[in-house]
């Protein structure tokens, strides 16, 4: 890779118990770039994403953003610096409206005294949330409904939204094509080639391989833990990329 | 499903709103509220058929009275309960506050100082013990990751102790007659001071759970506390501040009842944790967290208040009021559950 990495993971190792779930784990990801991350179920895709996102910390190994060593005590800490995730487990609150999860954390308040005491703008926030969902190719009919009352294709759509609408340098999607039919995973492509376009760096993690082959740049290929293959996305077929999955390419061949 | 966007819009418009949406989910969620109101104007009528003295002003005085302290409880309680816990030790607290206060104020009034100093100090001392309670609470909820239920149980022992053992488990009497005169002195028929000061407290809880940073975070982390945490929000911080609260209003409730009695009895605040829950489920605040308006557990509060009175008042004993209450817990969650069926199906 001649781009330099913008986010950068070294030595990354975590346990849960007596479970390894990432071994040493090296990763990194360019601005402008996508990198597919695949694996087998337990692999350890989403336990990486949550050492990337801040929401746990990981037992040894290192973080890189811009190339300077970076810490995350919470993923206040990540968000702050311009990392965004969509999670695997849902995090968006269902009793919140539309616009209230896209600004969870980051609520505007009213200018002024009241804004001191904490009053939201709810308004301008409602107007924004509609704004940026639909610069993404989101239409909301009302940003004000709560999120229970949307159908999981939509709740997806919500949350994807949220990420690309703040994330300024790094944008993880872990699984975001779970539970979505053909036409819906198509629209989520979408959605990465144009992050990709505004320079931001991608990790897209998905078990639909025909969509990785297509979207992403480089992959990485998670097996027990461990990085098993880390190659640009030209160098694999549909086959090769399987037998890297499940690590059976010598026999196969 | 047609679409009028450009692009390749997501599918969140795929199944399109019918408009009025958003106007008849208010409307249901008002006819919620005017459900309680009726309830209590049926509770209301069905006492006052049984002793006629219940339709009275100098009754409703009285229930206000009862609902003062049922309300500052509740209003902690559905703070807490919005975030998916529970406050068990607020009637505790409610006994050692007010027992607090009043020894505090016996001490220095004894000790010759000016009255009105004198009340300070015990309103301060009473205060310091429920933020102190509630800190404790938050701490072993956030820190020792204990359930919320078994650690506010065991606060609620500790408080329980706490008062028999620096009261005797005897009345401390001896306050200033300013106390009693603060406490009883009425104005525009029903009010007095401390009921002012509950109305007060119950509006910024309205304002703040609704319209401000600090309500929406409430309802977020009892929606998915996940989210509320990787949305960057520190919900710990977050838990600590609203046990705080709710120990705060649980100690106001304290000085609320020892204004009114005149002395501070090692019995009051008995049952107040089971109370403030029925109030706030009768208002509709969900067990689970991150549904309900305070407004809700304000009604919640009044109906449970007048059934405290109007069981007094057609004879019933005491001892069976926490009975009754039981039951009215019982039956709201089992509403609750039905209505939740519905509107989620
Ligand atoms: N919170 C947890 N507690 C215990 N074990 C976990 C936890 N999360 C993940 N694991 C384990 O860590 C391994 C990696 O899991 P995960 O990162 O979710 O894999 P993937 O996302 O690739 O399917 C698995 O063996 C899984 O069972
Ligand atoms: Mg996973």
């Amino acid at each position: 890779m001649s781009k330099q990495p913008v986010y950068e993971a070294r030595g990354i190792s975590k346990n849960y118990g007596n479970v390894i779930a990432l071994d040493n784990v090296d990763f990194s990801v360019a601005a402008g770039e996508v990198v597919g991350l695949v694996g087998d179920n337990g692999a350890g895709k989403s336990t990486l994403v949550k050492a990337l996102s801040g929401a746990h910390k990981p037992d040894a190994g290192a973080l890189y953003l811009d190339g300077q060593p970076v810490e995350w005590n919470s993923p206040h800490d990540a968000l702050e610096r311009g990392i965004e995730t969509l999670y695997q487990d849902s995090s968006l609150a269902p009793d919140l409206s539309v616009s209230a999860n896209v600004f969870l954390g980051r609520e505007e308040v009213v200018p002024g005294f009241w804004g001191k005491l904490g009053f939201l703008a709810n308004k301008s926030m409602d107007a924004r949330a509609r704004q940026e969902l639909e610069k993404v190719g989101i239409a909301v009919p009302s940003s004000s409904r709560s999120v229970a009352k949307l159908s999981g294709g939509q709740r997806q759509a919500v949350a994807i939204g949220r990420a690309v609408t703040w994330a300024t340098k790094v944008i993880i999607l872990d699984e975001p094509t779970n539970h979505l039919g053909a036409r819906q995973s198509a629209e989520v492509l979408h959605v990465i080639k144009q992050a990709r376009e505004k320079g931001l760096a991608v990790i897209f993690i998905s078990h639909t391989l025909p969509h990785v082959l297509e979207v992403t740049d480089r992959i990485v290929v998670m097996r027990l833990g461990r990085v098993a293959v880390d190659a640009p996305t030209s160098t694999f077929t549909p086959d090769s990329l399987v037998k890297a999955i499940t690590g059976f390419e010598v026999v196969a061949s | 499903m047609t679409s009028e966007t450009k692009g390749m819009p997501l599918t969140l418009q795929s199944s399109p709103v019918r408009s009025g949406r958003n106007e008849r989910l208010k409307e249901f969620a008002t006819r919620q509220e005017t459900l309680l109101f009726a309830v209590f104007a049926l509770m209301v009528l069905v006492f006052s058929l049984v002793n006629p003295r219940y339709f009275s002003t100098a009754a409703f005085g009285n229930i206000l009275q009862d609902f003062g302290p049922v309300m500052l409880m509740a209003i902690g309680q559905t703070l807490v309960i919005l975030t998916g816990g529970i406050d068990l030790s607020v009637g505790a607290l409610l006994g050692l506050s007010g027992v607090s206060a009043a020894l505090a104020i016996r001490a220095t009034t004894s000790s010759g100082m000016d009255p009105a100093m004198s009340i300070g100090i015990g309103i301060v001392a009473a205060l310091a013990v429920g933020a102190f309670v509630g800190l404790v609470n938050g701490l072993l909820i956030t820190r020792v990751k204990l359930a919320p239920f078994i650690a506010t149980l065991a606060t609620m022992g500790a408080c329980m102790g706490t008062t028999l053992v620096i009261t005797g488990g005897v009345q401390i009497a001896g306050a200033p007659k300013e106390v009693v005169l603060i406490g009883n002195t009425r104005f525009l028929e029903i009010l007095t001071t401390p009921l002012v000061v509950v109305l007060v407290l119950l509006v910024i809880a309205w304002l703040s759970l609704s319209r401000t940073r600090f309500g929406r975070r409430t309802y977020a982390i009892g929606s998915n506390p996940f989210a509320a945490r990787v949305a960057g929000i520190n919900v710990n911080r977050h838990l600590m501040k609203v046990y705080v609260i709710a120990g705060l209003l649980a100690a106001v409730a304290g000085l609320f009842v020892y204004f009114r009695l005149g002395s501070g009895s090692p019995a009051s605040g008995r049952g107040g944790e089971l109370q403030s829950i029925a109030a706030a489920v009768i208002g509709g605040i969900s067990l689970v967290g991150g549904v309900g308006r305070v407004t809700g557990t304000a009604l919640g509060a009044l109906i449970t208040a007048s059934v405290l009175s109007g069981l007094i008042l057609i004879g019933i004993e005491p001892n069976a009021q926490q009975i009754v209450v039981g039951a009215l817990i019982a039956f709201a969650v089992a509403v609750q559950g039905i209505g939740r069926h519905n509107s989620r199906a």
